[in-house]
């Protein structure tokens, strides 16, 4: 009978244990734990275009704060009613998605990526620590992805750290160092690369000019004089395509099922008072026919205010945004221009501004499909246009903030450095009638990385909406 | 090598099992005896009773038949000494071949037998630690749909919460939350098959909660369930065993002579208990103004989804229903209790069970459908099981479990997750006080909103989440005698299960125009296989040896697939086929094998002092082969203090002191060695690979839990009173944590060995009987326990001081450093030196920009009390329990203080609440009394917020009541509630028919129950909601968004025997 039993048992045994081991039996089947460097760019690209045009970073905070768009229904942000939960994906989606695939291109051995990869990737992230100090002011940056509890570094220590590390982009990026696939954006072409790198540069320049202007000139000079040029066409505009459903506009992809946004009545307001041709590529008529012209939507209002406005009386944005297939403009070559104008009015290079300004302006007609000659120049002649050169900040800033339509997170950058146009917040806005000045902290940093935030706002002053950055200096 | 040593290892163990060999000795026969031992009242065979002859070292067993056999050396007569668990022992003197030999069952607690980890059977005097037992009569006649819900307040240190609505889960915690990360559910063990209790694609919130996995047993097939409580009582159980064990046996032929048929009918009525307490003085709309053309901003205010609107005087205003026309505009008061249902549930049950001298059966059907209190979700599930043992030799005996259940639920409340439109409190906190929602049932097209809602009803009927799920859970086992007093038990069972989910949204659902579909599989399987020998020795008069080893082979997968089609091409038809756009899916397998091997011993010395030792090593696939293994041991005793100093007496009866230490392991989960990249949707033909955000750890050891337990133990007063204390302090530590880290890192989270919790607490049970006379009796039992935790570290460089377990509303649920498990860290009121709340000069409190401990979740204590009330036939009883301490923060007082649809919003709003008059001075509110300046309105909702400027002088600022109640939204500090209440849980009229009655009609037995569960409110302190909801099974407890109403419950029972 034992015997038997001992049959049992071992039939019993031999059900269970097949040949796996236990080694074989804890390999991941769901996801691979090699990463391959252009499906690392493909995500970054778009996952980046994600967070610079979508809800949370754009069109539900700086797009409102600038007065871009308006909200006409759950208007808290619009009324800077909200907490430091508000601002945390472009915090976690920038470092621990973004820095943390292009850190894997930059630190992979020569045999998995070449070095016109690494200087993409070094150029993208230098991207994203701009948009990140931009936002916050000081953030973890030459520590960031190195320790668990990185230190806070100054935003003077970022911008200059960032000169830098675009220099080095620029030197690893060559036509002869190899193709680079995956890239959504310029097709591996490494010479808009080159120019990107450089435009960044300029970008940067502008951004430190009212606080280290002598730092701000030579970055200036390095960036214009740099062999690969800048972005010099709009075809050069570094800009991410969508395709459709569900890899379609994220503002698409929000209309499509929700409506709570309108253009802003202030930009409205202000394109018809300069009978701005831009006005229908960025508006829509509302959808009451009778009304019959573009009404915009009061920034700051309270819920009911804004919802008595009427969904149907007035603009939703214009179309041009609202295509599955919209672009997510990053750098305009109007931008250039308009940053070309400034550098050139501020003295830190030759050239003439008000040409680089008309210049800049037409390049952002053309942009939105507007090429009609007399109607530019019309347009260019009026007097509210005219560069005004004992005011170069009032005329560029004003034009930019036009231009930059659609990219919040620059147009809230560019608005608070030049402080034109004069923006004026909203009835029911909750900052003692301030315009927001930056984005909270994430709430979690206060106690994922306590020691560093605490440092950080010591010597920034406290994190709140209104505080200053160092780089806004008025 | 290792794979080679792994397999060697098992080899021995089976060569162990192969070469154990019994050896027996022939004495020189005097006389032989047949004898028979049976219980004295039942008659039954009593199966493994020791017999000894007086004066000698021979002694036998009864076998399976109750039936033992002697060939000695002795001449009659001789006397035998016959003793089995549970039984006095009795002496009986022999003069001829054969014997009948009847034991009388002792019941107090020298004799009381209990079953221990894996399914052991050992007196209860020769314990260390504390075990708890619930009869089939505590669970199936709750008639509880998820029957975990039936041990709320019956078990010491049992903290079971209830789930949302009528059709949720069930959380069950045994002393505290020893895992900081990890699961802190026990282990459930059906019949000695560990089963799965996960509660698989839950998602917290005002969505969906599905069912844990263990609501899928049957109450009525239980026969007993004991709760083994910590590490202390299931380090056998090993890497699981860390949250306790909960022990099912299910019933079993054994106990039927000859045919018997069991009967049960049952029925529940169940309505919405605890639902918000509304306003019916405004409706809706914002600053008193509203008006209906599209309920989407094209009338005044009809976006509004609040009740800031006018007074429902019956003015006339255009409605929803209305077409244009101005129609009475009149509160509702009972508007969204109205939409609830009555909910019923039919339960009915037959069971055939019989045995004879080889073999037992049980077979059961039950039938459970209920139907929910939201309307159209309806669960319907039926349970076939087997129980059969038979012996196909003298020595060896085998058996079939196994228990089908299927479980089909076209409709479950609350529609798919998140989906606004859908929620179904959502919708009724954010409302319009005067909507008539006989309305919007007789009409599911239109809506009083159309910026946010569809109708409630279309989303009951047309936005579903099906469920559909097949289970198996059985085993085959075998029993050998090998030799006297050793014995060898193999099983090998299984669970496996499909979960199917159906999520469908119809076209044209506010938020989703084209509608959507999702499907949602899941299959899991666990299945174990173990041996165990175990010896059982006299060694001589003073000592005796209980020994076991084993080995148990344990391996689990479950899988999911998950497609959805975003948008419907065509309305109404429900495939993934009919997508406008790629579908998107996702599939995972994760699957672990765990190899373990154990044994115990207990040796008892007199009948009064125990010692019990227990080891036990697993070696897990989860953990890297540096770590794999890991060790465990356990020692606990026992002293009966009145039988070893003689201190019995007419008061005391009995007295027990108990104690021991204890440590078990605990693995990982699969694949958390090395980190991953993921693909997403590829992107116009190039793919897309993402880092997963997550740093992995190819270092991991396994986690510890070292478990401390004394007790005492005693009864008075010829078992009138029993008494039992328990104390526990458990330290667990090197737990696996995925530590949140700052995203600027490079990863949102990091998987560490770190952080210690500490648990302590004390269990106190008392049973008293302080009436007892032949006709009546008064039984109370009442137990209390306390636990108290405290996370003492996260990482060992001490960097990180908090972790976050969840958050809901602004609110984080946090293991901070320092503090008691499960803190509520959210937004607090600025306040000045003295405690007062600061306002800005906009006359709005301001929020504190740093977060704060707002509380905790884990309350002080529990306890419960149990009366029942006795007479001849007739029993009646009632249970109270009471959670004390602990907080919640709540989102329907949030939200509904918010929008104004709570009554609690009324003080302020108009003159009659104390509102106080003032007119607009251009955009400032000012106070007059009478008339204000150049006829201006005069508004009567004047408040002002109770605070002081940043100055310090107090505040003056008027604000409406709407500015007001909205004010704190944002300021979590607001919305926390103290959770403690005492809750009328149980009460029980049954009456058993006597055997005499019942035999007239042909019957065995027949018994009628009537049950109301959850009855009321005796203390509670959070208002509009039932403090003791949960958002699912997980740790982030604490947290309340806009969950469904718990439910109340009356049932009437009848069971019948044939």
């Amino acid at each position: 009978m034992l015997k038997k039993l001992s049959y049992i048992i071992l039939f019993g045994l031999t059900l269970t244990s097949c040949s796996d081991t236990l080694d074989d039996i804890n390999k991941n089947p769901n996801a691979t734990e090699t990463p391959l460097a252009p499906y690392l760019l493909t995500g970054t690209l778009k996952q980046g275009a994600d967070l610079y045009w979508g809800s949370e970073n754009n069109f539900n905070s700086s797009l409102l704060f600038v007065q871009h768009w308006a909200k006409i229904q759950y208007t808290e942000p619009d009324r800077y009613d909200v907490s430091n939960t508000s601002f945390t994906s472009l915090w976690n989606t920038g470092y621990a998605t973004l820095i943390t695939d292009l850190n894997t291109i930059i630190n992979f051995p020569d045999a998995q990526a070449n070095s016109n990869y690494k200087g993409i990737a070094l150029t993208l992230r230098s991207w994203t620590f701009l948009l990140l100090t931009d936002a916050y002011g000081s953030i973890p940056y030459k520590e960031a992805g190195l320790k668990v509890t990185p230190a806070y570094n100054t935003q003077k220590e970022v911008y200059t750290g960032l000169l830098e590390d675009l220099a080095k982009a620029q030197s690893l990026l060559a036509s002869t160092n190899g193709t680079v696939t995956g890239d959504l954006v310029y097709k591996g072409d490494v010479a808009k690369w080159k120019k990107l790198v450089n435009s960044l540069r300029l970008r940067i320049a502008l951004r430190i000019s009212d606080k280290e202007p002598a730092l701000a000139k030579q970055a200036a000079i390095d960036a214009t004089s740099d062999a690969g040029g800048l972005l010099s066409s709009n075809a050069d505009t570094f800009k991410f395509t969508y395709i459709s459903s569900p890899q379609q506009n994220p503002a698409s992809a929000w209309f499509e099922t929700r409506d709570d946004f309108r253009i802003s009545k202030t930009i409205v307001d202000k394109l018809t008072e300069l009978s701005d041709p831009r006005l229908p590529v960025y508006a829509q008529l509302p959808s009451d026919a009778t009304v019959g012209k573009y009404v915009g939507g009061g920034n700051g209002l309270s819920n009911s205010d804004a919802n008595s406005q009427g969904f149907a009386k007035t603009s939703k944005p214009g179309t041009y945004f609202l295509t599955s297939t919209s672009p997510a403009v990053i750098y305009s070559y109007s931008e250039v221009l308009f940053n070309l104008a400034e550098a050139a009015a501020r003295g830190f290079i030759s050239g003439d501004a008000e040409t680089l300004y008309k210049n800049a302006i037409t390049a952002s007609f053309n942009q939105f499909g507007i090429t009609d000659a007399t109607a530019i120049s019309n347009y260019l002649n009026q007097a509210g246009v005219k560069y005004d050169a004992s005011n170069y900040a009032k005329s560029i800033g004003t034009q930019k903030w036009i231009a930059f339509y659609g990219q919040g997170l620059d147009a809230f950058t560019e608005w608070r450095r030049l402080d034109y146009p004069v923006l004026t917040a909203g009835p029911a806005t909750v900052l003692d009638g301030k315009i927001p000045s930056r984005f909270f902290y994430p709430g979690t940093e206060q106690s994922l990385n306590g020691v560093s935030y605490q440092a950080a706002i010591a010597a920034q002053g406290k994190d709140l909406l209104t505080t200053k950055l160092w780089f806004d200096a008025k | 090598m290792k794979k080679k040593l792994e397999r060697y290892t098992w080899l021995c163990i089976l060569l162990i099992s192969i070469g154990v060999n019994a050896q027996e000795t022939k004495p020189l026969i005097q006389s032989k005896l047949e004898g028979i031992v049976i219980d004295a009242v039942t008659k039954e065979p009593v199966i493994g009773a020791s017999i000894n002859i007086k004066g000698t070292t021979h002694g036998v067993q009864t076998d399976f038949d109750g039936k033992f056999y002697f060939q000695t050396g002795q001449k009659f007569p001789y006397t035998l000494l016959v003793s089995f668990l549970g039984y006095k022992k009795a002496e009986v003197v022999v003069d001829k071949n054969a014997v009948v030999i009847e034991l009388t069952e002792e019941k107090n607690q020298l004799s009381e037998v209990v079953v221990t980890a894996l399914g052991i059977s050992k007196e209860k005097k020769s314990l260390g630690y504390t075990t708890q037992a619930l009869k089939n009569k505590d669970l199936a006649e709750t008639k509880e749909t998820n029957f975990l819900n039936s041990l709320s307040g019956k078990l010491a240190g049992v903290r079971i919460t209830n789930s949302q609505g009528d059709m949720g889960s069930s959380r069950i915690i045994i002393r505290g939350e020893t895992s900081i990360a990890g699961n802190n559910q026990p282990l459930f063990v059906v019949d000695g098959v560990p089963v799965d209790n996960s509660q698989l694609g839950s998602v917290g919130g005002a969505t969906r909660d599905f069912k844990n996995a263990i609501a899928d047993l049957n109450p009525n097939d239980i026969e007993t369930l004991t709760v083994l409580k910590g590490p202390n009582a299931a380090a056998l159980y090993g890497s699981r065993a860390a949250h306790g064990v909960v022990l099912i046996t299910t019933k079993s032929g054994k106990s039927q002579k000859g045919l018997g048929i069991t009967l049960n009918s049952g029925i529940t009525i169940s309505q919405v208990a605890t639902l918000p307490s509304f306003q019916n003085s405004y409706g809706q709309g914002s600053n008193g103004r509203f008006s209906f053309v599209d309920g989407k901003g094209g009338g005044i205010n009809d976006g509004v989804d609040e009740s800031w609107g006018p007074r429902m005087d019956g003015r006339l205003i255009p409605q929803f229903f209305s077409n244009g026309e101005a129609v009475p505009f009149v509160a509702h008061p009972n508007n969204v209790k109205d939409f609830f249902n009555a909910g019923v549930t039919y339960d009915n049950s037959i069971s055939v069970a019989r045995s004879d001298e080889k073999s037992d059966f049980r077979l059961g059907v039950n039938n459970q459908k209920q139907l929910g209190t939201v309307p159209n979700s309806e669960v319907n599930k039926t349970n076939f099981t087997i129980n059969t043992n038979y012996q196909i030799s003298k020595n060896i005996k085998v058996g079939v479990t196994g228990n089908y259940i299927t479980t089909n639920a076209p409709a479950l409340p609350g529609g798919p997750s998140g989906n606004r439109a859908a929620g179904v409190m959502l919708q009724f906190l954010w409302f319009g006080r005067q909507v008539d929602i006989n309305q919007l049932q007789s009409n599911r097209d239109v809506n009083w909103n159309n910026s946010y809602y569809s109708n409630p009803y279309w989303n009951a009927y047309y936005n579903t989440t099906s469920q559909q799920r097949n289970r198996i859970i059985g085993d085959v086992h075998l029993d050998a005698k090998l030799a006297e007093g050793l014995n060898f038990r193999f099983r090998t069972g299984v669970d496996y299960y499909n979960d199917r989910r159906k999520y469908t949204i119809k076209y044209g659902t506010n938020g989703t125009p084209f509608g959507s579909y999702a499907e949602d599989a899941y299959t899991v399987n666990e299945q174990n296989t173990e041996g165990i020998f175990t010896y059982t020795k006299k060694l001589t008069d003073d000592f005796s040896l209980d020994a076991l080893a084993g080995f148990n082979i344990r391996n689990h997968s479950d899988a999911n697939n998950y497609q959805k089609a975003p948008r419907l091409a065509v309305p109404d038809l429900y495939t993934l086929t009919n997508s406008r756009d790629p579908l998107t899916s996702s599939n995972t397998l994760s699957r672990l094998r765990v190899y373990s091997a154990y044994a115990s011993a207990q040796l008892g010395y007199k009948n009064y002092a125990y010692l019990n030792l227990t080891a036990r090593n697993d070696w897990s696939s989860t953990l890297p082969s540096s770590n794999r293994s890991y060790f465990y041991p356990s020692v606990n005793g026992s002293l009966i203090l009145s039988e070893a100093l003689n201190l019995k007496s007419n008061t005391l009866d009995f007295l027990k002191i108990r104690g021991g230490w204890s440590e078990v392991g605990n693995d990982a989960d699969p694949y958390q060695l090395s980190t991953i990249y993921n693909f997403q949707t590829a992107f116009d033909g190039n793919p897309i690979q993402t880092s997963s955000q997550k740093k992995l750890n190819e270092n991991l050891k396994p986690e510890t839990t070292r478990s401390t337990e004394v007790g005492l133990e005693a009864t008075f007063w010829k078992n009138r009173l029993h008494f039992d204390v328990a104390y526990y302090n458990t330290n667990s530590f090197d737990q696996i944590l995925e530590i949140k880290t700052t995203a600027s890192s490079g990863y949102n989270s990091q998987l560490i060995n770190a952080g210690k919790i500490n648990n302590n607490g004390i269990e106190i049970q008392l049973d008293g009987s302080p009436i007892q006379t032949e006709n009546f009796k008064w039984n109370i039992g009442a137990n209390y326990s306390r636990n108290r935790s405290k996370v003492e570290i996260l990482d060992y460089a001490k960097q990180i001081q908090n972790y976050t377990i969840g958050s809901s509303g602004g609110v984080d649920v946090l293991a901070s450093v320092g503090q008691a498990y499960g803190a509520l860290y959210g937004t607090a009121y600025l306040r000045d030196a003295s405690g007062n709340i600061v306002v800005g000069a906009n006359g709005l409190p301001k929020a504190d920009p740093t977060k704060r401990v707002l509380g905790h979740y884990t309350p002080d204590y529990l306890a419960g009390v149990t009366n029942t009330l006795t007479y001849k036939n007739l029993e009646l009883s009632f249970l109270v329990d009471a959670s004390v301490g602990g907080e919640i923060f709540s989102g329907t007082n949030r939200t509904g203080t918010y929008t104004g649809v709570l009554a609690n919003t009324l003080p302020g709003r108009g003159a009659e609440n104390g509102g106080l008059n003032y007119y607009l001075n251009g955009t400032t509110k000012t106070l007059v009394n009478g008339t204000a300046p150049a006829g201006a309105t005069v508004y009567d909702d004047g408040m002002i917020f109770n605070g002081v400027y940043e100055n310090g002088s107090p505040n003056t600022t008027v604000l409406s009541a709407q500015e007001y109640y909205k004010a704190s939204y944002n300021i979590s500090e607001a919305y926390i509630y103290s959770s403690t209440f005492v809750k009328m849980r149980e009460i029980k009229l049954s009456y058993n028919f006597t055997k005499t009655f019942a035999r007239k009609l042909g019957l065995e037995g027949a018994s009628i129950t009537a049950v109301g569960r959850n009855l009321f409110f005796i203390y509670k302190d959070a208002p509009n909601i039932d403090p003791e909801t949960a958002f699912n099974t997980g740790n982030a407890q604490g947290l309340e968004s806009l969950a469904l109403p718990t439910t109340r419950n009356f049932s009437l029972n009848v069971n019948l025997k044939f």
